[in-house]
């Protein structure tokens, strides 16, 4: 464990323990609790990462890889977001209000655990606890769709699980230790051993069906859409980021792809990537549903950032690093702004909708920010996470990789501009007639999260020292 | 202020002091442009005498200078442009169907401007602009000289051959100007081009090309007769028959002596050009039975003698050729001020309803009979002068064909003048004319001055040569040539034998066409073989433009249509059923089953073990 971060991990869980005691009475203290747990950390950890001093000196002084503190910002950040959103979304009276504050910070801490654990055992200990928070949060307002994804969810990523214990053990037979740092050194040998390798192929086998990426990816659309609107903003925004690509970004590290290590582990996890970017980015073309195209939108977007990794190159890490971020950013807005339609119209079926910026024009702005930074339109911070690892693919070669990267994300700006019409622009709907823009407080985090993709596509040269600096950390 | 910038500066802004003016205004649009075009004349005639210095500004940091440069050559054709362009605006005054009277005469004076401008050019560059931007105005001074179909049509047709063959000048000043290694003419006339590798000749015939087709050489020529019936007779006295005359002509001569060395083979191509270019408009100018269009094929064919005379490349040829252009411009520019007259006076120009005009406007009728005495090569007027130059130069080349086709062409034109005056002038007047009267002053007094020239460089022809050809000749570092003025020579004799012959045939003519003179051609249009030619002449089957128009344009249109469309389908309808298709099949397949997921992640997962394990 990195112990410098440790502190993130234990106050939520602290607090998630504190919840069920404090709110029996007053269920507001709940919400008050969970949002004030989680604004402490984030403000923390700006302090950490963004003092003047600190920018000034190119973020020499982060603790850490840095990268972890990174990831640790991101999921404050989704988490507050959710959090903060579903103060305000959860109808008064739920009777579990006080249980799903509870399990979103314990999958905070889980996830907190997850970036910071530095051998696969705890990785796999706190992926575990994650998975589980995610079933139960999946199934907050036990609907019918909610309860199948959630199982779903489950029943198709199981094998995941054993496959992530199968490889620590095999790993623990032929390496003798599970630490990242005796991995690392294993792989730098000459020939590194091939039982090693293997092992960590299993590991990696089973983050990528963790994080959806095609074939793994059938359990990602049933559970998004099925899920309690704000958690299908906390799964796909960053849950299943950590549970399963932050995984695969460090492996690719740590097998040493840039260096041709482990060459047939590197080419397969590439074209999976690629084949997650088509066939999520086509199936989304024809969706009906808001929160379903969103989701085969996300199996897109993993695809990218599978696909960087598996090329390794330090280019291209930053690249999928960063495009992690914006994905966090984005993909948040998209959600939570699905869920304010939701509880504005009472529906996400596209065909129904329709004409909504009269009414909804914040919740219609926000999204077409959060779209065009997803299709990688300058100068919003997708564009940049997208040049680089476009970038990243010329220059190693695969020009084939690139141009079709360069393609699915005109795709991508497709399906979201039919997304647009179809919710936002044109005539109104019968759904759209007796609606009107949700209360402030459930805009306040799609528009700031919409500050923080613009503010990162402007600022990108400060973000691009740190991501460097990341980058420098985890791979050398 | 540099007294070479008048010619220039003060027609472009009395051009657009005419766009302020309302267009019902009297007379002041008129007195503005006859009084910028009167002063721009007097700078001409100050330059000439005195020539000024040299005007030049620095353009991309010195890489490109354009100069203004009022050499001998220059000179006289700045003084040549400012004389049409002050005669033309004087007899534009009263002359009724010239299009609105605003835009006339801002056109004239762009030309005008333009004109003058690439006459006095000397960086390559700056003369293309000047050059293209008379392209412009070429194409708007038709367009609204008639507010109708037709002249709208035939401006598109001088535009676009006049256009090709700028493109062409365009790519040949590039070429020049990369051997040469610089874009200033003078420079590149002190180390001359030889055409001794391919680049240097394909530079050499793309100028020439940019300069017969704006001289009117075949086969670029036919949009001229298309503008005589559709544009105005004060139009084709300005440009066709002056201002594209003396610009081609004076360009062809820089390009062939001043720029390039030029060798037995482009000799042959240049004279072939010339006679080929005489024969073919003679012939049809013979057979027209309109005026202006008669008169049209002429300034054509005309233009086969400056060809011819400059491509005899020795100094008597070149002299001829140069005197051959002032002397067409200026009875060709009277021509066509006598056919504004009668058609102002008599309202036709069909030779069928003319005739016996002379009584009636006897002034008028006097200017034609010089002008076409002129144009016919009648000693003792300039047309025989510069001519008999051109055969002298053309008989010292020893191809003696050459001269043939001269002396035929000649033969045929004065043929056609004679039965031209004789219906228009002569003869018996119909009832319809009988009110016709006298031009106005106005349109007297330009004619009166061209044929004025005529006689004066006819009788005093020593004057003009030594005075404008023998230096502009020095100009272009051309030694001297040996001038001759009226002697009866063989040359004098042969004139006068084509003379004979041209009466006799033509009383033939009459004879063949019942006495009426406008059918005095019938027995030469109708003859065997040459009824055939003229009739697909008449369908346009010669006419490379109509050709082009008709057959090649409409399937090089489809053919790109049909190239949009297979574009149009590849980047639009295939990628989008493509991914239509391929998006209904994942949404198909995404059912829901979950025996269907858990079959696919499994049989993920055996790929991937065997992957990963080394499984090839």
């Amino acid at each position: 464990m990195d112990k410098g971060l440790l502190a993130y991990l234990l106050i939520p869980l602290l607090s998630a323990v504190i919840i069920p005691f404090a709110a029996r009475r007053r269920a507001l203290l709940a919400d008050i609790l969970a949002n004030v747990t989680l604004l402490a950390g984030l403000a923390n950890i700006a302090w950490l990462a963004l003092r003047p001093s600190v920018i000034q000196g190119g973020f020499a002084d982060i603790p850490g890889d840095g990268f972890s503190l990174l990831l640790v910002g991101a999921v404050y950040l989704v988490a507050l977001c959710v959090t903060f959103f579903s103060a305000w979304f959860m109808p008064e009276g739920q009777p579990n209000r006080a249980a799903y504050y509870s399990l979103l910070l314990v999958s905070v801490s889980a996830m907190t655990g997850v970036v910071t654990s530095t051998d696969f055992f705890t990785l796999y200990v706190f992926i575990e606890v994650l998975a589980v928070t995610s079933f139960a949060l999946i199934t907050t307002d036990e609907s019918a769709g909610g309860i199948e994804g959630a199982l779903k969810y489950f029943f198709l990523t199981f094998p995941a699980s054993a496959l992530i214990i199968v490889g620590v053990a095999v790993m623990l037979l032929s390496l003798g230790s599970l630490s990242f740092e005796s991995l690392r050194i294993a792989m730098s040998a000459e020939a590194p051993a091939a039982a090693v390798t293997f092992s960590a192929a299993l590991i990696l086998l089973g983050f990528l069906i963790k994080s959806g990426v095609v074939p793994f990816h059938t359990w990602t659309p049933d559970a998004y859409q099925g899920a309690y609107a704000p958690v299908s903003a906390h799964l796909a925004g960053i849950v299943t980021k950590i549970s399963g690509v932050y995984a695969i970004i460090k492996l690719a590290t740590l097998l040493r792809f840039f260096d041709g290590r482990a060459q047939a582990l590197s080419e397969m996890l590439m074209f999976l990537g690629m084949l997650s970017i088509a066939v999520g980015a086509l199936a989304a073309l024809r969706q009906t549903d808001f929160k379903r195209m969103l989701a085969f939108s996300s199996i897109s977007q993993v695809g990218y950032i599978v696909l960087a990794a598996g090329l390794g190159t330090p280019l291209a890490v930053m690249g999928a690093v960063f495009h992690l971020i914006n994905h966090a950013t984005f993909k948040t807005v998209l959600f939570l702004n699905s869920a304010s339609v939701e509880k504005a119209t009472g529906t996400t079926d596209m065909d129904k909708l329709g004409g909504l910026e009269h009414s909804m024009p914040w919740t219609s702005w926000t999204s077409v920010v959060a779209l065009l930074s997803t299709a990688g339109v300058p100068p919003l911070s997708g564009f940049w996470s997208k040049l680089l690892i476009i970038l990243a693919l010329w220059e190693a070669g695969l020009r084939g990789y690139a141009v079709m990267a360069l393609l699915f994300s005109i795709v991508t700006l497709a399906y979201f501009m039919m997304m647009q019409k179809k919710v936002f622009f044109g005539k109104k709907g019968q759904a759209a007639e007796s609606s009107a823009e949700v209360s402030a407080p459930l805009l306040a985090p799609a528009v700031l999260m919409c500050g923080i993709i613009v503010a990162l596509g402007l600022l990108f040269p400060y973000f691009y020292t740190y991501v460097k600096v990341v980058a420098e950390r985890i791979i050398l | 202020m540099n007294l070479i910038l008048i010619p220039i500066v003060l027609p472009l802004a009395a051009a657009a002091a005419l766009l302020l003016l309302c267009e019902r205004t009297k007379y002041i649009k008129e007195l503005l442009a006859i009084g910028a075009s009167l002063v721009s004349l007097l700078a001409a005639g100050n330059i000439f005498l005195q020539p000024p210095d040299v005007f030049s500004l620095r353009w991309l940091s010195g890489a490109i200078t354009f100069t203004l440069h009022a050499d001998n050559l220059s000179a006289f054709l700045l003084l040549a442009v400012s004389l049409f362009s002050a005669a033309i605006s004087l007899y534009s005054f009263s002359l009724p169907n010239k299009g609105p009277s605003k835009w006339f005469y801002f056109n004239l004076l762009m030309t005008q401007a333009f004109a003058a401008g690439a006459a006095l050019s000397d960086n390559l560059v700056a003369m293309l602009f000047f050059w293209e931007g008379l392209l412009v105005f070429l194409y708007t001074f038709i367009a609204l000289s008639q507010d109708n179909h037709a002249a709208r049509r035939t401006a598109m047709k001088a535009f676009l051959i006049n256009a090709a063959t700028d493109l062409c000048l365009l790519a040949g000043v590039c070429i020049t100007g990369y051997i040469a290694g610089t874009m200033s003419m003078s420079e590149i006339s002190r180390n001359k081009l030889t055409l001794d590798y391919g680049w240097a000749i394909f530079g050499y015939v793309l100028l020439m090309i940019g300069a017969v087709s704006k001289a009117g050489a075949f086969p670029f020529h036919t949009w001229i007769p298309d503008a005589a019936t559709d544009s105005s007779a004060a139009f084709m006295a300005f440009v066709p028959a002056a201002i594209d005359k003396l610009l081609g002509i004076y360009f062809l001569a820089r390009a062939s002596v001043y720029l390039f060395t030029l060798n037995g083979t482009m000799q042959l191509v240049l004279m072939t050009l010339g006679a080929v270019t005489i024969l073919v408009a003679v012939m049809m100018a013979f057979v027209q039975k309109d005026y202006k269009r008669l008169l049209s094929y002429h300034a054509v064919s005309q233009t086969g003698y400056m060809i011819l005379g400059i491509g005899t490349l020795n100094p008597v040829g070149i002299a001829g050729g140069l005197f051959h252009m002032i002397n067409h411009a200026t009875y060709k520019s009277c021509l066509f001020m006598t056919s504004g007259s009668v058609e102002r006076q008599a309202g036709t120009t069909d030779l069928s309803k003319l005739g016996g005009l002379f009584r009636a406007m006897p002034i008028t009728g006097i200017c034609f009979v010089i002008a076409a005495a002129a144009i016919s090569g009648i000693a003792p007027l300039n047309g025989f002068f510069s001519k008999e130059l051109v055969y002298k130069g053309t008989l010292d080349t020893g191809y003696t064909v050459f001269f043939l086709a001269a002396e035929l062409g000649s033969f045929l034109t004065l043929a056609s003048f004679l039965k031209l005056g004789h219906s228009v002038f002569f003869g018996d007047r119909p009832e319809e004319l009988k009110e016709a009267k006298e031009a106005p002053f106005s349109m007297l007094l330009p004619m009166l001055v061209l044929a004025g020239i005529c006689v004066a460089f006819g009788f005093g022809a020593e004057l003009p040569l030594n005075w404008l050809i023998v230096p502009s000749l020095q100009g272009m570092n051309i030694p001297n040539p040996t001038m001759s003025g009226f002697h009866p020579d063989k040359l004098y004799f042969a004139s006068v034998i084509v003379i004979l012959a041209a009466v006799i045939n033509h009383m033939m003519g009459l004879s063949y066409g019942g006495g009426k003179p406008s059918k005095s051609s019938d027995h030469i249009h109708y003859a065997p073989v040459l009824k055939e030619a003229y009739a697909m002449a008449e369908r346009r089957v010669f006419d490379l433009y109509e050709v082009g128009m008709d057959k090649v344009v409409p399937f090089v249109s489809r053919l790109l249509f049909k190239a949009d469309r297979a574009f149009d389908w590849a980047l639009d309808t295939l990628p989008s059923s493509a991914a239509g298709f391929l998006s209904g099949t994942s949404r198909r397949f995404h059912n829901g089953s979950y025996p269907l997921y858990m079959a696919l992640t499994i049989a993920g997962v055996v790929i991937y073990i065997l992957i990963a394990g080394g499984l090839k």
